[in-house]
């Protein structure tokens, strides 16, 4: 039997005022690579952002590794989407994957030579080392998003939730964005990310989470991944 | 000239001025990265009608009092503008002009009537607060001074990681643990302390200025954060001391606007003559070209 990582429990939620989420119930699965798809406005962001309690949901509760601490929540590295960041701050690629290790540190200690260290390892691991003097505006979208998974994997953390990784970066990126993830998910760790690109579910996850405000399906791949839970999920959008 | 350099109240007043200055350079960093500069800008003026205010209930005009009913001031006004783009349709830029000009206002009034009224007596000196008149200062605004300003440093000191963090990247560093009402919190305190002990030394009017300039300066002459700081810091404290200089030596010149013009003389030169200025960017250019030849 597999362990589940995140459960869902009849979850209520709003953005901005106005709910998207409605009554969702699901589990996610530990070790598993899971999509979160569904049309715009779906509510895709929402869930993640809902996990991370970084909106607070109407009713129902997320848990992880079945506790409802807050704590849990330093074990889930997250990578926001591009347009979340200030990118007038004067910072080079290594300061901001150096922040991922702030998750470990209290208030007063700072970051030393091995956390330097697990930034730079994470660097080589996305193959931008030879940027990390530059600063981080200075860079393409696609070295921009390997920044930032450089950052969550200096993190250390047992879950990875991604909002639109993949989105507008080159192929070599996402190439090896995915390999990066396959072979993190070997040495155990989780994956939670919104994807938009119904061409690659197949390929790239093996778990998928089909959502339209409320949950069209939930699942392993192959079993929810069909024809008719797309269509259910894109049609009510149309109408 | 030189009477002055040497005095010894024109010392102490400039320690007080530079001081106040490269906190002001510090704190106003933050602002401007997180694009609230004019949040400061309206607290500066909030602050007058708390420093008339206090004066009316206390009868004196005393640093300390004087500064707790700015600060009190300064802090309902910041609540007032998340109230307002909270809870209405009023974006943050007409709630900023709203609470400036009718806090301000209620300073101006309030002033007016304690001027014209024979129970107020020592009126005079509340002028002060609005340009600021740093000849004027006592010793104990330059140790009130000092002392916010110690207590800002340290604070910026000891969360300057959280602080980065969170202006570079506001979500994921409330998904590391970092509190966001905290860190508002906080950076309200650092700038309120700047605002509210500055206003006698550089006006309520102008009081933004210290914290704008200097950041642009900063940010003007590097890409690291930490040099952007204290290039801040500290064109802001050269400018406290040529415009306190100005302001003591010529007749009549309030502090105020002597200090911004010397911050305003370096950001000219800045501009220019910064890697990041009009000069050598186009310098810059004509190098990016070359390497594409390489």
């Amino acid at each position: 039997m597999t362990e589940n990582i995140i459960t869902i429990k009849n979850l209520n939620a709003a953005y901005q005022e106005k709910p998207v989420l409605w009554h969702i119930s699901l589990d996610i699965p530990k070790n598993s690579c899971t999509a979160i798809v569904g049309p715009n406005g779906a509510g895709k962001s929402t869930m993640i952002k809902t996990m991370m309690q970084l909106i607070k949901p109407l009713s129902g509760e997320v848990k992880i590794n079945g506790s409802k601490d807050k704590h849990e929540l330093k074990k889930i590295a997250y990578v926001p989407q591009k347009g979340e960041v200030n990118w007038d701050f004067p910072a080079t690629v290594f300061d901001v994957v150096l922040m991922g290790r702030y998750v470990h540190k209290g208030w007063i200690k700072r970051p030393n030579a091995k956390d330097r260290e697990m930034a730079l390892e994470a660097l080589k691991t996305m193959r931008i080392e030879a940027f990390k003097d530059r600063q981080i505006s200075e860079l393409s979208g696609g070295q921009r998003q390997r920044a930032f998974l450089a950052r969550a994997i200096a993190q250390d953390a047992e879950i990875y939730v991604m909002d639109e990784p993949l989105q507008g970066i080159d192929v070599t990126t996402e190439n090896l964005i995915i390999e990066v993830i396959r072979h993190l998910q070997q040495s155990g760790k989780t994956f939670v990310i919104v994807h938009h690109q119904l061409d690659t579910v197949g390929e790239y996850f093996d778990h998928a989470i089909i959502l339209n405000k409320s949950l069209i399906a939930a699942g392993a791949v192959e079993t929810v991944f069909t024809e008719e839970n797309i269509e259910k999920a894109y049609r009510e959008k149309v109408n | 000239m030189m009477d002055v350099l040497t005095s010894f109240t024109f010392l102490i007043v400039a320690i007080g001025t530079m001081v106040l200055a490269f906190t002001g350079g510090l704190a106003g960093t933050i602002s401007v990265m997180k694009g609230q500069s004019l949040i400061g800008d309206a607290i500066g003026h909030a602050t007058f009608p708390g420093v008339v205010l206090s004066f009316m209930l206390i009868g004196i005009r005393e640093t300390f009092t004087l500064a707790l009913g700015a600060i009190i001031l300064g802090i309902i006004a910041f609540f007032s503008i998340q109230m307002i783009t909270k809870h209405s349709k009023v974006t943050l830029d007409g709630a900023l002009a709203l609470i400036l000009s009718s806090f301000f206002g209620l300073g101006m009034a309030l002033m007016s009537f304690v001027q014209g009224n024979p129970d107020y007596g020592g009126t005079q000196g509340l002028n002060d607060y609005i340009f600021g008149q740093a000849a004027y200062m006592l010793s104990s605004d330059v140790y009130l001074i000092i002392i916010a300003s110690a207590i800002s440093l340290l604070l910026f000191i000891i969360f300057y990681h959280q602080i980065r963090i969170y202006i570079f990247d506001p979500v994921f560093s409330r998904t590391i643990g970092i509190n966001e009402n905290f860190m508002n919190l906080l950076i309200l305190t650092i700038t309120i302390l700047v605002i509210a002990t500055g206003l006698k030394a550089v006006g309520a009017v102008l009081i933004v200025n210290i914290l704008i300039a200097p950041a642009v300066i900063g940010q003007l002459w590097s890409n690291r954060f930490p040099v952007v700081l204290l290039i801040g810091g500290f064109s802001g404290a050269t400018a406290a001391f040529t415009g306190t200089y100005i302001s003591t030596a010529g007749e009549n010149i309030a502090t105020g606007p002597a200090i911004i013009l010397s911050l305003s003389a370096i950001l000219v030169l800045s501009i220019f003559l910064s890697p990041k200025g009009i000069l050598r960017r186009g310098a810059h250019k004509g190098k990016l070209g070359e390497d594409q030849y390489d």
